[in-house]
């Protein structure tokens, strides 16, 4: 553990943080991703990506992206993690260091709206025929998409709001500037 | 190479070894697969335990919920009446209907299969349409894994050993933070309404104040409640009773939330900014109305909103009626109520005190100087203990003494009281004694878990010392040769449960007579109207039962031109929020008899 935060430290000029026991957590710039995943492939004996991952730090304009890398000798994890700009977010390429990279990255693709340039498939991973914005972003609203995609069954018209149904029995006259409070 | 490929007779023989294994396949439909425990299948909803609130249909993001009416269940306080509906085309099975449904009736089963030709088919009531799904219920939210927050925050109040010293105001009241936290447990599914008498609009406040909009909260609450700091202090919350969350856990603090919003308008001028309610132009019919109370305030503020020229006849000195008179100081300051009848007066109530109806002006009077005439005079005069000796000097009725105390008029109870009753009435009795210093012991004839007194009344009675002696029925009082009260003689009782069902009936405990010595006995058994301020053909022409008037939906008495609220009056329970229920709908009863116009005679028959 303490040689991976060493060396780390000393080439990349990070600062690797102990996670919990086997789990070591580095943050570095985007532009040093692969250099530092091929780093840990090829020196230290990270051979295994386990994940690629994704978060949406919608307050920030930001996208974090997680790699998710596993030595079998000692069984350590390490995440390294970078920051992206949320506006036209756009990422390196790793499948080329591993193969089964880009499987990831055509979810993240995807479900974030994250390019990646280069992939070897970049065409539709799950969502087939889909025109929506990406769903995972956190500004994605499912419930208006809903509507607006999906028709409404027929036989459904009978629905009741259960606010208005309970004015409706006590006579309660709602004012229409207290309605903006009321659950839709 | 032998003659006998021995090999390829044996090989084949080894697949013989697989004949006693189960095979991978299932039988469908004579048996189904065994799905994980937590397996996502078809709801089954338990209609019984189901309130109908409709989280589920608001939570899903997929619009899959209907709320519908559903044969066999019937809607009431607590219970919308509604069902959930789900259209299996469009839900997902994440399973959030189940995290938030605040009584645990929905769940999800292992039940996952359906076939049909008929896309109909597929909207499905749960445990309407899938009885057989109850057995195979999966995934579950309990208490700890639901999203629903159950757990109340908790409100600061005085230490006992400081309330009993003054009558300062016992509970603190919500921070802003603890305001917006409680708020936010709030559903917002409106079934509390049902259970106010007046209906307030309160999963609309609780959303305001939840959002930090406490102004606009201020001006819903106002909509349909004149004297709402008061509520917010003193309700008997009704409301709370029947809230969505106190199935499984505490119902939401609407009351203090009502008080924490109410609050922040400090005076009467803020109230004023803040509602800023619409006064239409006079229309010069007048109202008088006898009784400053929360029936005849209320009635009055509604009706001078809608134009009316309002005149309210009060014999006190001070406004308020029962709250003013009737409720302790540590519950309801006098502040407090004075702040929102300022606020009226504001908007053009006219309030004449030290007007006795009877003495300084005749019923008559207001009577023909008006077009209506709303009447709301309230329960002025305790019962009587009715047993021997009740004559006594030193024997007092709660409202006797419950008036002269909050009037501030020299009160001597003595070192010892003896309260007798079970009410919110002698819960005040006997905490307002221990301030006066003196020791407190209070005769119930049933246990304490019968009383209809509010529990956190009890609670608070008890943390201040009041000893309460359960099952005990007064018997006689024991005067000395002034006439002074000396003591009182109380029997245990046994409860008995009726034969035709019901409460149980306390029944007296033969040779268990004991004798309390003390300064002062406080009779808090219950209150009765006085109603000799009428005359004669007006008293002839009402329909009274048990004591009270009759009045129709709308508050009317069915004598012309005359409506009457509040305590008096036989609609609905007797506490304050009815009694603003009875002047709110009152006003809006006359508003529609006069239909808004402006007669210049009071020459109105109904």
């Amino acid at each position: 553990m303490e040689t991976i935060i060493t060396k780390l430290n000393e080439i990349f000029n990070v600062r690797p943080k102990i996670l919990r026991d086997r789990q070591i957590t580095v943050e570095v710039d985007k532009n040093r991703v692969s250099s530092m995943l091929l780093y840990l492939k090829n020196q230290m004996g990270f051979i295994h990506l386990n994940h690629i991952s994704c978060v949406d730090w919608i307050e920030e304009g930001q996208f974090e992206l997680v790699y998710i890398v596993w030595r079998p000798e000692d069984k350590t994890t390490v995440l390294v993690k970078t920051r992206i700009d949320r506006e036209n977010p756009e990422m390196e390429n790793i499948d080329t260091i591993w193969d089964q990279a880009h499987t990831y990255e055509r979810e993240i693709r995807e479900m974030f709206g994250i390019e990646f340039p280069g992939l070897k498939a970049p065409r539709e991973f799950i969502l087939e025929g889909w025109e929506g914005p990406p769903p995972m972003r956190r500004d994605f609203d499912t419930r208006k998409y809903a509507m607006e995609t999906y028709e409404t069954r027929p036989g459904r018209e009978d629905a009741q709001n259960v606010r208005e149904y309970i004015t409706k029995r006590t006579g309660e006259k709602v004012p229409d500037f207290a309605k903006k409070y009321s659950r839709d | 190479m032998s003659i006998i490929d021995l090999k390829g007779i044996l090989v084949p023989l080894g697949a013989l070894k697989q004949i006693a294994k189960e095979p991978h396949t299932i039988p469908y439909p004579d048996k189904t697969k065994e799905v994980s425990d937590r397996y996502r299948g078809f709801h089954y909803n338990d209609l019984e335990l189901c309130i109908g609130c409709g989280n589920c249909s608001t939570i899903c993001m997929n619009e899959a919920i209907d709320m519908v009416e559903v044969e066999g269940v019937e809607g009431q306080p607590g219970d919308s009446g509604l069902r959930p509906r789900v259209d299996y085309g469009r839900c997902c099975y994440c399973a959030l209907c189940v995290d938030v449904c605040p009584t645990g009736s929905l769940n999800m089963t292992k039940d996952f299969i359906k076939v049909s030709p008929d896309p109909y088919d597929f909207l499905m009531i749960p445990g309407k349409d899938n009885p057989e799904d109850k057995d195979l219920i999966s995934f579950t939210a309990d208490k700890d894994t639901s999203l629903n927050l159950f757990d109340r925050v908790p409100m600061r109040e005085l230490e006992p050993e400081t309330r009993v010293k003054s009558f300062a105001e016992v509970f603190l009241g919500y921070t802003e933070e603890e305001a917006r936290i409680e708020a936010s447990r709030c559903i917002n599914c409106g079934l509390c309404t049902e259970n106010c008498p007046v209906h307030m609009h309160i999963p609309e406040y609780i959303n305001a104040i939840s959002r930090g909009d406490d102004e606009a909260a201020i001006k819903i609450i106002y909509d349909n409640n004149d004297l709402p700091e008061m509520c917010g202090k003193v309700c008997t919350r009704r409301c709370e009773s029947i809230c969505s969350l106190q199935v499984r856990g505490e119902a939401v603090a609407i009351r203090w939330l009502k008080r924490y919003a109410t609050e922040r308008a400090e005076n009467a001028d803020m109230i004023r900014k803040i509602v800023n309610p619409e006064i239409r132009e006079p229309n010069g019919i007048k109202v008088g109305i006898i009784g400053a109370g929360p029936a005849g305030l209320t009635a009055g503020y509604y009706l001078t909103l809608k134009g009316y020229d309002v005149t309210i006849y009060e014999a006190k000195k001070d406004p308020g009626g029962m709250i003013m008179y009737g409720i302790p100081k540590y519950r309801l300051p006098y502040d407090s109520i004075q702040k929102q009848v300022d606020y009226m007066e504001s908007v053009g109530v006219k309030i004449h005190f030290n007007t006795v109806v009877g003495k300084d002006i005749t019923f008559e009077d207001i009577y023909n100087q008006h077009d209506a005439v709303f009447m709301g005079i309230g329960l002025q005069k305790g019962w009587n203990l009715g047993i021997e000796g009740d004559d006594a000097e030193g024997v007092w009725t709660a409202v006797d003494f419950l008036g002269k105390v909050n009037a501030g008029e020299p009160v001597d109870i003595g070192k010892k009281v003896v309260v007798v009753g079970g009410g919110d009435v002698s819960m005040d009795s006997s905490r307002v004694s221990r301030r006066l210093g003196a020791e407190v012991v209070q005769l119930y004839r049933r246990r304490i878990v019968d009383m209809p007194a509010d529990d956190e009344e009890i609670e608070g009675a008890l943390e201040e010392g009041v000893e309460i002696i359960e099952k005990a029925i007064p018997t006689r009082i024991i005067k000395d040769e002034n006439g002074r009260l000396k003591a009182i003689e109380y029997v245990r009782a046994q409860l008995v449960k009726p034969e035709g069902g019901g409460r149980p009936r306390p029944v007296p405990i033969e040779g268990s007579e004991t004798i309390i010595e003390c300064d002062a006995v406080i009779a808090a058994i219950g209150q009765k109207a006085d109603f000799s301020l009428l005359p004669k053909e007006v008293e002839e022409a009402l329909e009274f039962v048990r004591g009270k008037i009759k009045v129709d939906d709308n508050r009317f008495t069915g004598y012309p031109k005359l409506w009457a609220g509040g305590d008096a009056v036989k609609y609905g329970k007797v506490d304050a929020i009815s009694a603003i229920a009875d002047g709110f709908y009152a006003a809006g009863s006359i508003d529609e008899y006069f239909g808004g116009k402006a007669p210049k005679s009071s020459k109105h028959h109904v």
